[in-house]
């Protein structure tokens, strides 16, 4: 139920905003800055340059709030995906080290105490991609949950675990078609 | 890049928002996505399913000089909406390309912030983290460095009591002998003071917690089992790297 409180009031917020309530736009960035922060920096690495993906995402998600209904998705699915591709967009970095048991620990997440970004989720789709994502092989797991939370392209993901590229391409290509069978199931 | 077949197209949405399609490729489908609105639903198909894997992440508070120049840039343009709000949700791509910020114009602007940004002061944000787990993957112990002189250590998934065995959690550098970092509770979090114990997590790699005689190895290696173990994520950086960027 937090859960869809939480979207409600973020849905609500963000139309306020596609009619220039700057007040709306305060509070849509207080509450969900610090969980869109932690989406760039993953992917970035860099942190002034993870503060540029916010402030220029969030300058994009006020001036196309207006637009957000358009999009019919949750709210964090929408303001994600523009923090995400924002960083996608700029991302060049040498190789960084990375810990895959970051992401395994993401993925076995649930016993932990429900914090605010738990209350921020859209609880039913996380449950179906987080049953989805346990049906893949170790693999497929390990390269998507890389490229998913890293931000780390094909070759980078093959430098990362020392497999041959095309093999890596493979398993993140099989292991979408396994998800995308399971999540529209 | 042909964009005939469904399974292509599929295939690529779901790469372009896995994030894996990259450079030249990601360019050319951002140019498909601005006229191809059975593509732009592919695209938000999938964000649907996979952005929700976001919500795990560990929330890092950006600091406050961010709503500021967010403030500033809103001032800026009258607080009024900008002309490339009209081009809807994936005008919002053009609006980043025309800022300059998809070729060229990027070097600029990184190069500006670099110019400006002062290096992080260690004491803000996190320096390390690192998950431990057993040898089939149960994570156990989340360890991270919120500030430069603490470690914490948390309990994913404690010991059952057991009075007479201690756990010692060490830090294993890459070509090197593990280092001691105390014993910690099997059974709680701990937090362990690092103030002169930085030398020690040098070029660390990988945390591990061994089973111990009550007070801890006395030899200064692991004598018994290790249970769980994780390599370290140094991040955030420590400070920032202008030079590793362009």
């Amino acid at each position: 139920m937090a859960d869809i409180i939480v979207n409600d009031r973020l849905a609500s917020l963000l139309s306020q905003c596609g009619l220039g309530n700057r007040k709306a736009f305060a509070e849509l960035y207080d509450s969900t800055k610090s969980k869109l922060f932690a989406v760039s920096l993953r992917i970035v690495r860099e942190r002034h340059i993870a503060e540029e993906v916010l402030q220029d995402s969030f300058v994009n998600i006020w001036n196309n709030a207006a637009k957000y209904a358009a999009a019919k998705s949750a709210p964090m699915t929408w303001m994600t995906a523009i923090v995400r591709n924002r960083s996608l967009d700029i991302v060049r970095r040498p190789m960084v080290e990375v810990a895959d048991e970051d992401d395994y620990f993401a993925l076995n997440m649930e016993d932990a105490t429900p914090g605010p970004a738990d209350q921020l989720a859209a609880g039913r789709d996380r449950v179906k991609i987080e049953r989805c994502m346990k049906g893949l092989d170790g693999e497929q797991l390990q390269t998507i949950s890389l490229a998913f939370f890293h931000g780390l392209s094909h070759s980078e993901v093959a430098d990362h675990l020392g497999r041959p590229l095309g093999t890596v391409k493979t398993h993140i290509r099989r292991g979408l078609q396994k998800l995308k069978g399971c999540l529209e199931s | 890049m042909k964009l005939a077949s469904p399974e292509l197209r599929d295939r690529l949405a779901s790469e372009f928002v896995l994030g894996t399609l990259r450079g030249p490729a990601r360019r050319r489908f951002q140019e498909y996505l601005k006229r191809d609105a059975a593509l732009r639903a592919d695209v938000a198909r999938w964000e649907a399913h996979l952005t929700p894997l976001a919500d795990h992440l560990p929330e890092v508070d950006p600091p406050a000089r961010v709503w500021s120049r967010i403030e500033a840039q809103l001032d800026r343009s009258g607080g009024t909406k900008s002309a490339a709000a009209t081009t809807g949700f994936w005008g919002s791509i053009g609006f980043w390309r025309t800022l300059g910020l998809g070729a060229s114009g990027l070097a600029a602007v990184l190069l500006f912030s670099m110019l400006t940004v002062k290096p992080v002061p260690l004491d803000q944000e996190p320096v390390l983290t690192a998950v431990l787990a057993e040898d089939n993957n149960d994570a156990r112990i989340y360890i991270e460095q919120p500030k430069s002189n603490l470690l914490t250590v948390k309990m994913v998934k404690p010991w059952k009591a057991n009075g007479g065995i201690a756990h010692e959690l060490w830090v294993i550098p890459k070509d090197g002998a593990p280092r001691s970092l105390g014993v910690i509770s099997g059974t709680s979090d701990t937090t362990i003071n690092v103030a002169g114990l930085d030398a020690r997590l040098a070029n660390g790699a990988l945390f591990a917690v061994s089973l111990e005689p009550p007070g801890g190895s006395t030899s200064g290696a692991p004598t018994g089992k290790v249970v769980c173990k994780g390599s370290i994520a140094w991040m955030p950086p420590k400070t920032a790297r202008p030079n590793s960027q362009i």
